[in-house]
């Protein structure tokens, strides 16, 4: 089967009268998945795989990877309406979402994030199909030294994310590398920081870890304040008011195709990478937002440019992702195993077997990917409204029901309740670190990647030794690496000189 | 409402006959009375969406329907697979809680006192096992080695790689090369076993010990190469390659490398198997095994394992218990050379 064969055949399942139905059922699931805090695409799969054993595979595939697709989307919906990450990887989200929220352009906001989806998810479905032939080798150019040195570059987006106060930003990027220490290494299988607590032996999870610092610290502040969710908004938005919005928003969203097609880009190279998750592929994308915007003074007080900026690179990751699982049947993330076990159970092969005589399978999943976040989209557009009504409700009332759902929500995902002792203790760190003007954003970035960074360069130093850093492929990056640290240090050096004259 | 009123009477006209009665023994509940109706807790150690919980999935509705039970799956991940483990162990012994146990690694943790191993495998009640995995040497086709006696005869060390120190891909990787003696360097950190095989892929090792399930697609793609396996005799998935129980002969002490594999194959035949808590009224053990061996039998479940490409071999659960206590207990030289493996001080 040729390419243009398996892509027209792909295209025609997708949209046939035994698949399409599946596909829509299955990405308005993912939606109110990613809606309710706490619920990952990990969850949607899992949940979804269950249905597969009757199906057939175009059908199968459709609902299990719809239902992951607009996982990200429903999460910023509830990011940007209720200052809670929907799913770990809006966490960037929250950084300019809730503030437009505030400045009562909540459907602006929505309105650019869906969009951004939506675009994002296209072209990291659409990177994916033009890979295919080289697929394999492109899987294969990551490897533990590669991975160090592009998971040590993303962590220094750190300085860019927190350049207004430097000194603050790198303390919380410490104290996530920290944090991400705690548990058994598995190197030395020795206990580091679990003071002896069999629940901190795998460490902490990273779902409790993000409620608690985003979600449950905003209820802390407005249980504190008083008043509606939206701060400045006594009223909600009427709902012609936001439905204008939210076609301004999606007008937004496009007027900035660059951007798009940037944090995309980076969003699907992080997807390829193993183990990185897109948590990190947004914030990245968020610090090259910023970096690259006009008005980088007022990213953090609601720009756009943020919102769009991370949940593009948050749905572009899908694409990468699922570039390993089809190439080898190696799965990168605890979604992507649910994945190829539920292609197990449609009857489907992955590896070359698949690239060669079932490329209408992948095209499936690519147009999946596309046609699903399109629905979900839609749907979303018609979510905003009744669940807008619900931020100008007054705090008593809407504190107590939101840290319900929050706390269930950090409880579901391991079914732990230790995790929502975490999640409160980070409700108390998070409080305290907005009110003190510490970088929440920074610490978590520290945190997610601290993992990978020394997992990866144990590895590169067993493999290739002490100089693996000067093998041709990681040393190009590590000068890419420090030719993006030089630029922040001399721009951070001439802001501070320049705002003391 | 009135099924229940009717139940009461019923129950009430019991207790009065058999208080009646007086000296005659009270009327028993058989184990089938028992589970009708109830929820019966089948716990898995990992997250949903791994084989484990595919297993318990593709089980759950075979099971209900031998008990008469409602069984409910509950995922319990946590200290790979030890926190499932420990709260089947610990769980109330009405015989309402079960759940599949990764066998040989709880056996290992067991064996080397890791701290948070609070069970005793050999105590458990088992039910059976599902499936035992088979233990597979794999290296890359471009790796140059096509034998294990190339491997073997390498000058140069052999990179081997593994997850976790203690793991079962660390463990296989030094306890064979410990008997072997060959030259090899076991590279171990990895994240997860999908990490260890892109690495082979890439060439950044050439070689890793893993399941014969996580092996078996590489090597129908042509990437990867089966040079030896764990099976003593009579491979299904192997036939044509040698085990690794043929090379022992050619090691400096062959009675005590084939000790050791011995001991190791048992351990890798401990498999994944269903189990509930020890102290657990007999009939219903009895009761709970002849349902899971039913279920384990049921076309639907056969069929639908079949499909998602779910190996399944089943022994029942006294030969499980027999495999368990095979495994755990072993004479202190061998036990020493494990619980050192997997401390990581070979």
């Amino acid at each position: 089967m040729t390419i243009i064969e398996g892509m027209t055949s792909g295209f025609f399942q997708a949209i046939s009268l035994g698949v399409l139905p599946y596909l829509m059922t299955g990405a308005v699931f993912g939606l109110v998945i990613g809606v309710i805090p706490g619920l990952s695409g990990h969850f949607a799969m899992a949940m979804a795989v269950t249905f597969l054993y009757s199906m057939e595979p175009g059908a199968g595939i459709a609902f299990m990877l719809g239902a992951h697709s607009t996982v990200a989307q429903g999460g910023g919906l509830t990011a940007i309406l209720f200052s809670t990450p929907g799913t770990g990887q809006n966490a960037a989200t929250l950084l300019d979402g809730p503030p437009m929220r505030d400045r009562g352009e909540a459907g602006k906001a929505v309105g650019a994030a869906m969009a951004a989806c939506f675009l994002g998810a296209t072209f990291g479905a659409l990177a994916l199909a033009l890979l295919i032939p080289v697929l394999r080798d492109v899987v294969l150019f990551f490897g533990p030294p590669e991975i160090f040195v592009l998971a040590f570059l993303a962590l220094t987006f750190v300085a860019v994310l927190g350049k207004e106060d430097m000194t603050r930003s790198l303390i919380a990027a410490l104290g996530g590398l920290m944090l991400a220490l705690i548990g058994v290494d598995n190197v030395t299988n020795t206990e580091r920081f679990t003071m002896g607590s069999d629940n901190l032996a795998d460490g902490l999870s990273l779902v409790p870890v993000i409620l608690g610092l985003f979600a449950v610290a905003e209820m802390f502040e407005l249980g504190i304040r008083g008043g509606a969710l939206a701060k400045n908004m006594p009223d909600a938005l009427s709902g012609r008011e936001t439905q204008k919005q939210i076609f301004q928003g999606i007008g937004t969203a496009f007027r900035h195709w660059w951007l798009v097609m940037r944090c995309s880009a980076i969003g699907t190279v992080m997807g390829l990478i193993p183990g990185l998750g897109s948590a990190p592929a947004a914030f990245v994308a968020y610090g090259h937002a910023k970096q690259t915007s006009k008005s980088k003074e007022t990213f953090g007080k609601g720009n756009v440019e943020g919102v769009i900026g991370s949940e593009a690179a948050n749905d572009a990751v899908e694409g990468g992702a699922l570039a390993s699982t089809i190439a080898f049947g190696i799965p990168g993330s605890s979604s992507m195993a649910i994945l190829l076990s539920g292609l197990f159970i449609l009857g489907l092969e992955t590896g070359p077997q698949m690239l060669n005589d079932h490329v209408d399978i992948v095209f499936i999943m690519i147009f999946t990917i596309i046609i699903g976040n399109l629905i979900g989209t839609i749907v979303g557009m018609f979510l905003v409204n009744p669940l807008s009504r619900a931020t100008s409700i007054r705090a008593s009332f809407m504190v107590p029901v939101l840290l319900v759902i929050i706390v269930t929500g950090a409880y579901a995902s391991d079914r732990s309740l230790f995790d929502i002792g975490i999640a409160l203790f980070f409700g108390v760190v998070g409080y305290l670190m907005k009110v003190l003007n510490y970088s929440r954003a920074a610490l978590l970035i520290g945190f997610v990647l601290g993992f990978a960074v020394e997992k990866n360069l144990y590895l590169a130093l067993l493999i290739d030794g002490p100089l693996f850093f000067l093998e041709p492929i990681p040393l190009g990056l590590s000068l890419v690496t420090l030719g993006f640290l030089l630029i922040n240090v001399v721009g951070y050096v001439r802001d501070r000189r320049r705002s003391r004259v | 409402m009135r099924r229940i009123f009717l139940k009461g009477l019923a129950a009430t006209t019991a207790v009065a006959l058999s208080l009646g009665a007086g000296a005659m023994p009270s009327v028993a509940e058989t184990a089938a009375e028992f589970y009708k109706g109830k929820k019966v807790k089948f716990i898995v150690p990992y997250k949903p969406g791994g084989g484990y919980d595919e297993y318990a999935r593709l089980l759950a509705p075979s099971l209900e329907k031998q008990t008469g039970a409602r069984v409910e799956i509950v995922n319990m991940p946590g200290s790979g697979g030890m926190k499932g483990a420990n709260e089947i162990f610990n769980s109330p012994a009405d015989g309402l809680t079960i759940g599949i146990i990764n066998g040989s690694a709880m056996v290992t943790n067991e064996l080397a006192g890791i701290k948070g191993a609070d069970y005793r495998v050999a105590d458990y009640n088992f039910l059976g096992r599902v499936v035992a995995d088979q233990r597979v040497l794999a290296v890359s086709t471009k790796s140059g080695i096509e034998t294990y006696d190339d491997m073997l005869k390498s000058d140069k060390p052999i990179l081997l790689g593994a997850t976790g120190l203690g793991g079962s891909t660390y463990v296989d990787a030094v306890v064979i090369g410990q008997i072997m003696g060959n030259n090899q360097k076991v590279i171990h950190g990895f994240n997860s076993s999908s990490d260890v095989r892109q690495a082979l892929l890439r060439g950044d090792i050439q070689g890793m010990w893993g399941s014969y399930g996580s092996a078996r697609k590489g090597v129908q793609s042509g990437d990867f190469r089966i040079v030896t396996h764990s099976a003593k005799e009579g491979s299904k998935n192997t036939p044509d390659i040698p085990s690794v129980f043929e090379f022992a002969a050619k090691t400096a002490d062959p009675a005590k490398s084939e000790e050791i594999l011995e001991a190791w194959d048992a351990l890798s035949a401990v498999g994944r198997p269903v189990a509930a808590p020890p102290g657990v009224p007999e009939d219903r053990i009895e009761f709970l095994q002849a349902a899971f061996s039913s279920a384990m039998e049921a076309p639907e479940f056969v069929d639908k394992a079949k499909k998602a490409k779910r190996e399944v071999e089943y022994i029942d659960g006294k030969a499980m218990a027999a495999l368990a206590k095979k495994a755990t207990q072993l004479t202190p030289e061998i036990k020493d050379l494990f619980v050192a493996a997997i401390r990581g001080e070979i």
